[in-house]
């Protein structure tokens, strides 16, 4: 199990706004640049300007940022951070968007809180459905959030870092295996 | 569980005034009998007509299932081999080539499926995956080997098995079917049944249920012992309580 | 009395019906629960899991020179892209530079591993329109071709392992080549034999012209990629969109309808899709350069530099990537896997709608999914 694993360390400074930040920034919301992933602009955003912001993005003509192409769940050590990559069918523009909870926020036996985008965005819906199943993050309106690649009465989000795995008849440690 | 019990009572007795009236109903029961005494002789003819035609079920659930395709195909024909045709129902199948993983979502399906085939059927457990869990030993999902919820009769190994492996595992199979005998496959098969059905009422299993029935209608017919009925019982516990 | 009967009116009701996890269009497990009025098909829930074999969390328990063995199994009709997705975002992360002669393998095979993948498409997609016995044996005889071709440099039929880390595993020899060769002369042919039974057929026309028409709003709103996209008049097509290895220096178009397709146009874009693969096979071979086929990256003991990024390939089903997030460590942090058929399969909810009975393995076929690829 990789406890110790740490996720990659943010730069030192605060860097300059890139051409995402920029026209978010023109719009009235504030975000945050973090390290370039392989040359693509990363951004983190706070959860309560989201919607706005991935509207404004999709629907604005010169950053038309359409294709949805994954909604991750990521549970780094500190936060559980909901990431989203998004392409464009038309012009070439990729952009990292990322929504950093931390972990010291969210209330215990409680899971952290992001609004879904599936409201107007369909192609969030299985993503953010697949994201709560594994990593635990609860989208708020979000029309049907129910696990949707473990069974329906699974405990627990396996790619949490502190997940136990329930061991039953079917699959405890055969006695004649080798490991 | 076999039907030898009764056949060692012998036929149940019919009184000479209902003789007219009352159809011998353990004949089936003597069928399985003469069958059970002529089966050295039927047997090799009859299972090597079986071995010939087992046709599988369509059950594929990964990797595997593509090599079970492309042995269907005219390159690595199965149908030379009797399977001619894939059933798409497990009705009507007699064999069941558990191509793919089989995680923990799939197997009420699965278990469902084993129990829908007529008997005599047969399961061939096909890939690391259905054997013993495979690349996804430490997984979470995944039910680690097959054999943990049906039983299973060649286990054939490959990460996937190439299409002749998988003619290999059913010429084994085929060769496993000869040698067999029917009746003593059916008493055995019958105990390694997944789904134990439960009386409602008294938690046991109907199984026991059924063969304390049969036990106490053998000691009847033997003759001697009186079936106690359980209302008596109670009279006579009640009046010893008053007592 | 007659006009009395037909103003009689029947109270109906919705049925619904779960077409299980086991049936014969052997696309994997998909369970669908179906509500129906009749024979239109109302409202279509996709029940997906049946196949999650926790390969996320695979990622980030195995090595990374472990885990590149294990992925072919994420989509298994196109193990050679799926490789291709993680070897690029590794090489991205660690900034490994590939040999030319290794990019013109990897096309060459992965463009072999597209004709495969469309020819088993072919195949069962016939099968699940009733074409039971008699077509899949066609494209099945021409996709063994291939895969023997394939067995030799790779060592395996589906699971090739054959793309790593850094470059291709091994260099076939020169005959090899020729065998290649030999091959595309004669693919054209057999795509016409095959086009000859299918393409006018007028049970496969009724079946599969003005079923299943995808548009271009709904598919940009679902983040549908691939051939149903393309099909829908959008040409994304990420070869030529966000050329990666050395697609620009090959000359092919992007196979694109410009108007709303429905499923005969999306059968008709695989088939123009395999002759094009058949092409680039054939430039491959004569632009191959000589060279290493594998950059010097030790091997055991890998580790990539610690960063995070996204890579992407064009696979037979659309955009296949994956996001790696690395610590630097031996394993991974977080390996994201974006699947063209998870993405693509969730816009069968809109598509089926309005739909007889009938049509519904028709346009399931037609989207091309795997299962393995939409559970990981």
């Amino acid at each position: 199990m990789t406890h110790d694993a740490k996720p990659p360390a943010q730069p030192e400074a605060p860097l300059e706004p890139g051409q995402y930040g920029q026209f978010l920034k023109e719009h009235g919301i504030a975000t945050t640049r973090l390290a370039d992933s392989c040359g693509i602009e990363t951004i983190a955003i706070q959860a309560e300007h989201l919607p706005s912001a991935l509207k404004l993005l999709r629907n604005s003509q010169e950053v038309k940022l359409d294709l949805l192409i994954t909604v991750s769940g990521v549970d780094n050590n500190e936060t559980f951070d909901s990431v989203y990559h998004l392409w464009s069918y038309s012009h070439n523009n990729e952009l990292v968007l990322k929504v950093m909870i931390k972990k010291t926020d969210v209330p215990e036996g409680k899971l952290p809180m992001v609004p879904s985008i599936s409201n107007f965005w369909s192609a969030a819906n299985w993503h953010e459905r697949e994201t709560y199943d594994l990593v635990g993050i609860r989208y708020s309106g979000h029309p049907y959030l129910r696990r949707i690649l473990n069974p329906w009465d699974w405990e627990g989000h396996p790619l949490r870092r502190d997940y136990k795995q329930p061991v039953d008849g079917l699959n405890d440690k055969n006695p004649h295996s080798f490991r | 569980m076999s039907e030898g019990n009764l056949i060692k009572v012998g036929s149940p007795y019919v009184p000479d005034e209902l003789k007219d009236t009352v159809t011998l109903t353990s004949l089936d029961h003597a069928i399985d009998a003469l069958g059970e005494l002529l089966s050295p002789v039927i047997s090799p003819v009859a299972n090597l007509a079986r071995s010939n035609s087992v046709w599988p079920l369509t059950f594929g659930t990964s990797c595997c299932a593509i090599e079970m395709m492309c042995v269907g195909m005219s390159a690595f024909d199965i149908s030379r081999f009797g399977s001619e045709v894939f059933r798409a129902t497990p009705r009507q199948a007699d064999m069941i080539l558990t191509a793919g993983t089989i995680t923990r979502k799939m197997a009420p399906a699965l278990i469902t499926l084993y129990e829908q085939m007529p008997e005599p059927k047969y399961v061939i457990a096909m890939g690391a995956c259905t054997i013993t869990g495979g690349m996804f030993n430490d997984s979470y999902s995944v039910v680690q080997g097959v054999d943990r919820i049906i039983p299973v009769d060649v286990y054939l190994p490959g990460c996937p098995p190439r299409p002749e492996a998988i003619l290999d595992a059913l010429l084994k199979l085929q060769q496993k079917i000869r040698t067999e005998n029917y009746h003593e496959r059916k008493k055995r098969t019958y105990n390694q049944r997944a789904v134990r059905y439960v009386d409602y009422d008294t938690g046991k299993l109907v199984d026991d249920l059924v063969e304390e029935a049969r036990q106490e209608a053998d000691a009847v017919l033997a003759g001697g012992a009186t079936i106690a009925l359980k209302s008596e019982e109670k009279q006579a516990e009640a009046s010893e309580k008053k007592d | 009395m007659a006009t009395e009967l037909q103003n009689v009116d029947l109270k109906t009701d919705e049925m619904i019906i779960n077409m299980g996890p086991q049936h014969p269009a052997t696309h994997g497990v998909l369970r669908l629960i179906l509500t129906l009025d009749g024979e239109m098909v109302r409202h279509v829930e996709p029940i997906l899991g049946h196949l999650h074999r926790a390969q996320e969390w695979q990622g980030q328990n195995r090595t990374w020179f472990q885990y590149q063995a294990l992925i072919d199994r994420v989509d298994y009709l196109s193990g050679m892209f799926t490789s291709w997705a993680m070897a690029r975002s590794c090489e991205q992360l660690d900034g490994i530079t590939v040999p030319r002669r290794a990019e013109y393998l990897r096309v060459l095979v992965s463009e072999m591993n597209r004709i495969t993948s469309h020819l088993l498409w072919l195949g069962t997609y016939l099968i699940d329109l009733g074409a039971m016995f008699g077509f899949p044996f066609y494209p099945f005889r021409e996709r063994e071709k291939l895969l023997d071709l394939l067995e030799e440099i790779a060592g395996q039929r589906m699971m090739f392992n054959y793309i790593r880390i850094g470059g291709v595993q091994r260099d076939p020899k020169a005959d090899w080549f020729q065998r290649v060769k030999k091959f595309t002369d004669e693919f054209p042919q057999r795509i016409d034999e095959y086009e000859a039974i299918v393409t006018e057929n007028p049970i496969f026309l009724k079946r599969t012209k003005g079923v299943g028409i995808l548009k271009q709003s709904v598919a940009k709103d679902y983040g549908v990629t691939g051939p149903c996209i393309r099909c829908s008049g959008i040409p994304l097509d990420l070869r030529r969109t966000k050329p990666y290895s050395v697609f620009p220096e090959l000359k092919f178009d992007v196979i694109t309808y410009d108007k709303e397709g429905d499923t005969w146009d999306r059968y008709m874009a695989r088939i123009l899709e395999m002759r094009q693969s058949n092409e680039i096979i054939k430039q491959c071979l004569d632009m191959m350069p000589e060279g290493e086929i594998m950059a010097k990256k030790q091997m055991a003991g890998m580790r990539i530099k610690a960063g995070e990024g996204f890579a992407a390939v064009e696979s037979p089903r659309g955009i296949l990537g994956c996001y790696v997030t690395s610590t630097g460590g031996e394993k991974p942090f977080r390996f994201r896997w974006r699947n063209p058929s998870f993405c693509n399969l969730s816009v069968l909810s809109e598509l089926l709608v309005d739909s007889p009975i009938a049509d519904i393995m028709a346009i399931f076929g037609s989207i091309d999914v795997i299962l393995p690829d939409v559970d990981r």
